[in-house]
């Protein structure tokens, strides 16, 4: 869809095609004594195939009795946008943990401030077409007060 | 301060209801490796860690916990959504009915209300960052034991999810120790 197109989203192409194949499979390194994190960005995973793993790093993805991660099957174009938010918004958190005990890791540094721009730009849009998520959001000069509006988010969609 | 988004962290949508499954589930919730407790540990062992590095860390990972918190109740929601009395009953879940009606409420598996006794904290960063290691790998293990009990793909993604989080915040957390026991051993400690 073109909102997708527009927010430069390249993700879905690269699941297959992973980055790093050979530290993208299962593996053990979270359990090994004393394991240390050398990562550059061009090693992670994009924010999608990130994301639907709950993990941006191959060297530390590990998974349990599924033999590969589910991808996110958006039933309808709000979802499908509010998965891209979710996927930068993701990215950008688990670089956050990464620098928190890596502060001067100068090109993840740069890597977080790609991930928290494409947030910033497909939250902006989200709201936009559907309204706030953020309460702060410019979406907000609305009246009724936008903010009440349905979906919740453990709403089943 | 904290701000809220109105979205999750990851996207719960379960179409089948399992009210059986939701009473396994509950135990993440207000259970003794669940997310509220490790949300808690982690927020309130924040204040002593010696410095940035630390109170950075615990900050931020315990504010995903909280996303957590939010993620496993939208699962125990939908698992039981519209559900009636009996049907809630036919599952064990007939006290929680009489007690509590539809609500959530956070407590184990056998119904035993969330302690806020679950948390660790012991004036001593490196003895609670191990406490936090110890609660991942926990919280890490209980996720699998539930994939264990379930095989519906809208339940196992988000608990993959979540046990996948477990470990990479175990990682930090063992960066963090490994960091601060180094600083330890320099400063001749």
């Amino acid at each position: 869809m073109n909102s997708y197109n527009e927010i430069g989203y390249q993700d879905r192409q690269n699941l297959t095609a992973m980055k790093n194949t050979t530290s993208g499979v299962n593996n053990n390194n979270f359990n090994k004594c004393n394991y240390v994190q050398q990562v550059t960005p061009n090693d992670l995973y994009g924010a999608y195939a990130g994301f639907i793993r709950g993990n941006m790093f191959p060297d530390l993805y590990n998974q349990y009795k599924i033999s590969r991660p589910f991808e996110v099957e958006p039933m309808n174009e709000q979802a499908q946008l509010l998965t891209y938010v979710d996927a930068y918004a993701f990215g950008a958190h688990d670089i956050n943990l990464y620098l928190d005990t890596h502060p001067n890791d100068r090109a993840m540094i740069e890597l977080y401030n790609q991930y928290r721009l494409e947030y910033k730009n497909a939250l902006d849009q989200y709201e936009k077409q559907f309204g706030p998520i953020t309460v702060d959001s410019d979406a907000i000069l609305t009246s009724p007060w936008a903010w009440n509006n349905s979906p919740w988010p453990w709403e089943n969609q | 301060m904290w701000k809220y988004t109105k979205k999750l962290q990851y996207p719960v949508n379960i179409k089948k209801r399992d009210p059986k499954l939701a009473g396994y589930i509950v135990t993440q919730y207000g259970g003794p490796a669940g997310e509220l407790a490790a949300a808690w540990q982690y927020l309130d062992q924040r204040y002593h860690m010696p410095d940035d590095r630390g109170k950075a860390l615990l900050t931020d990972i315990g504010t995903e916990e909280l996303a957590h918190v939010e993620i496993i109740s939208a699962m125990i929601y939908q698992l039981t959504e519209g559900l009636t009395p009996e049907e809630l009953k036919a599952a064990g879940l007939g006290g929680n009915y009489a007690q509590f009606g539809n609500d959530l409420f956070p407590s184990d598996c056998f119904g035993n209300p969330f302690n806020m006794a679950y948390i660790k904290v012991a004036g001593d960063y490196i003895a609670d960052i191990e406490s936090n290691m110890g609660a991942e790998q926990r919280a890490r293990a209980t996720y699998e034991h539930l994939m264990d009990l379930t095989n519906d793909p809208d339940v196992l993604a988000p608990l993959a999810f979540l046990r996948e989080r477990e470990i990479v915040h175990y990682q930090r957390f063992k960066e963090l120790r490994n960091y601060y026991l180094e600083q330890k051993e320099k400063a001749g400690k």
